[in-house]
């Protein structure tokens, strides 16, 4: 627990008085400058609070307010001024870089001593709020991701070739997701996005649960009204996750709905299903397409043996899999070592 | 007559000063003996007859501080007027304060010099 109390003054009947009052229920530190001050306060994690000095030679106590709002420090550490100073404007200064309380010298012991221990108190609880709050989120969102893993297993378990094709989804879509967002300023995106976003993926086929057997295992190539009620495994999916919005981050939930609705979307406009062209497709939806493209062909299925990797780009850039945005064809190119790297372990661990 | 004793007829708030030192006498006293100290690292007067006015503030301030926590009421009084005149930009009167009131604090010093 924080049980230390630091001391800032440079004059030593000061510091002396204020340890001799707190010294029985707290450890305690002295500082007699303000540099010395952020030295203590950035090298060790017990000070409960800190009793500073407004006026001292090196840095003086609005430094020290300061340099604690650079580090962020001041959001978990309460300062006391004790101060001889009645200067209204510096008083208020202090109060705006986030000091808790003014205690003017001379204090009353027994009553700073009071306001000192409330203060502690109080940030003790707020603290350990924040602990719980922190590690609740932490819950929050290993459930999420556990919810979404449950459900892209069920889909597996139907669309029994697809195997382990989520993993390998996954995979791709985070390394050309990054490398697209590295190298292009308008698809940037932060990495907490693209962890959403690899999350998301894993949902890409959940309407294929909607979809007949004869149609989804079938070993041959499907008819045009087969290909037709196989298309619809988009909106269908759209469909279920309509139904349990509440099971999911928000965040997860709009990326989850979009990549399923949009990855067979093709950039000259003739996917399906809403015929999307260019950039009305969210690149996030074109990432996952080329990514589960690439994993389709480089996959065995009923109806089709497994094409290497070099055969498997090739007909991507040849347009046999449909048109893809340029700037995701480049980032596929410049990342294809790893992608190669991943899809054989991937690929390799499904055997 | 103990120095304690002698401090209060002074003017020294010595039990408002106990109670700051948690009753602990032994300490107060031997942070009057610092203060002997403290009085001459942060002289005003120098400052006033170098018309460094900053300076004299500042040592001005810290003596304030010093004296309120000792509970040395006259010459906390006196320094929290010198403080405020030269905020108040009226040096001439703060020095004048000061003058009226080293005596008071020689007299103060030189008590507590001979218990020492």
């Amino acid at each position: 627990m924080k049980n230390t109390i630091l001391i800032v003054d440079d004059m030593e009947i000061n510091r002396v008085i204020l340890a001799e009052g707190f010294k029985g229920g707290y450890e305690i530190l002295e500082a007699s400058n303000g540099r010395q001050a952020i030295e203590i306060i950035n090298s060790n994690e017990n000070i409960a609070a800190v009793l500073l000095d407004m006026i001292m030679p090196e840095m003086n106590g609005m430094d020290v307010l300061r340099e604690m709002n650079k580090s962020g420090k001041i959001f978990h550490i309460p300062v006391f001024i004790v101060t001889a100073s009645d200067s209204e404007k510096l008083l208020m200064d202090a109060y705006d870089l986030g000091a808790v309380d003014i205690v003017a010298k001379p204090f009353m012991m027994n009553f700073l001593k009071c306001r000192v221990d409330n203060i502690i108190e109080l940030y003790r609880h707020r603290n350990d709020l924040e602990d719980i709050v922190n590690e609740q989120v932490e819950r929050l969102n290993s459930l999420n991701q556990s919810m979404v893993e449950t459900l892209a297993t069920l889909i597996e378990f139907r669309d029994c070739e697809s195997g382990e094709h989520v993993k390998r989804i996954c995979g791709l879509t985070e390394i050309l997701m990054t490398a697209v967002s590295d190298m292009y300023s308008e698809y940037h995106l932060a990495k907490t996005e693209i962890d959403k976003i690899v999350t998301s993926s894993v949902l890409h086929d959940v309407g294929k649960i909607s979809i007949s057997d004869g149609i989804l295992n079938k070993p041959g190539k499907l008819t045009r009204e087969e290909f037709e009620i196989m298309k619809q495994h988009t909106v269908k999916g759209c469909e279920i996750l309509k139904k349990i919005p509440d099971i999911m981050d928000k965040d997860i939930y709009n990326y989850s709905y979009d990549i399923c609705r949009h990855h067979h979307e093709r950039w000259d406009g003739r996917g399906y299903p809403d015929g999307l062209k260019g950039d009305e497709i969210s690149i996030w939806a074109q990432v996952v397409s080329v990514a589960d493209v690439y994993d389709a062909l480089t996959s065995q299925r009923v109806y089709k043996a497994a094409y290497d990797h070099n055969t498997a780009v090739n007909m991507i850039y040849n347009g046999e899999c449909g048109v893809f945005n340029p700037k995701v064809l480049t980032a596929f190119d410049k990342s294809m070592d790893k992608i190669k790297h991943k899809n054989a372990m991937l690929q390799r661990l499904s055997c | 007559m103990s120095l304690l004793e002698e401090l209060i007829e002074s003017g020294v708030n010595v039990d408002e000063a106990l109670e700051r030192f948690m009753n602990n006498a032994a300490l107060y006293e031997r942070m009057l003996g610092k203060l002997v100290d403290a009085v001459n690292s942060t002289e005003v007067m120098p400052a006033f007859e170098a018309q460094d006015y900053e300076t004299a503030l500042t040592n001005a301030h810290t003596l304030k501080g010093v004296m309120g926590n000792l509970s040395i009421t006259p010459l906390y009084s006196a320094y929290t007027d010198i403080v405020r005149l030269l905020r108040e930009d009226k040096p001439e009167q703060a020095r004048k304060v000061l003058e009226e009131v080293l005596p008071v604090q020689e007299k103060i010093i030189a008590c507590i010099e001979r218990y020492k």
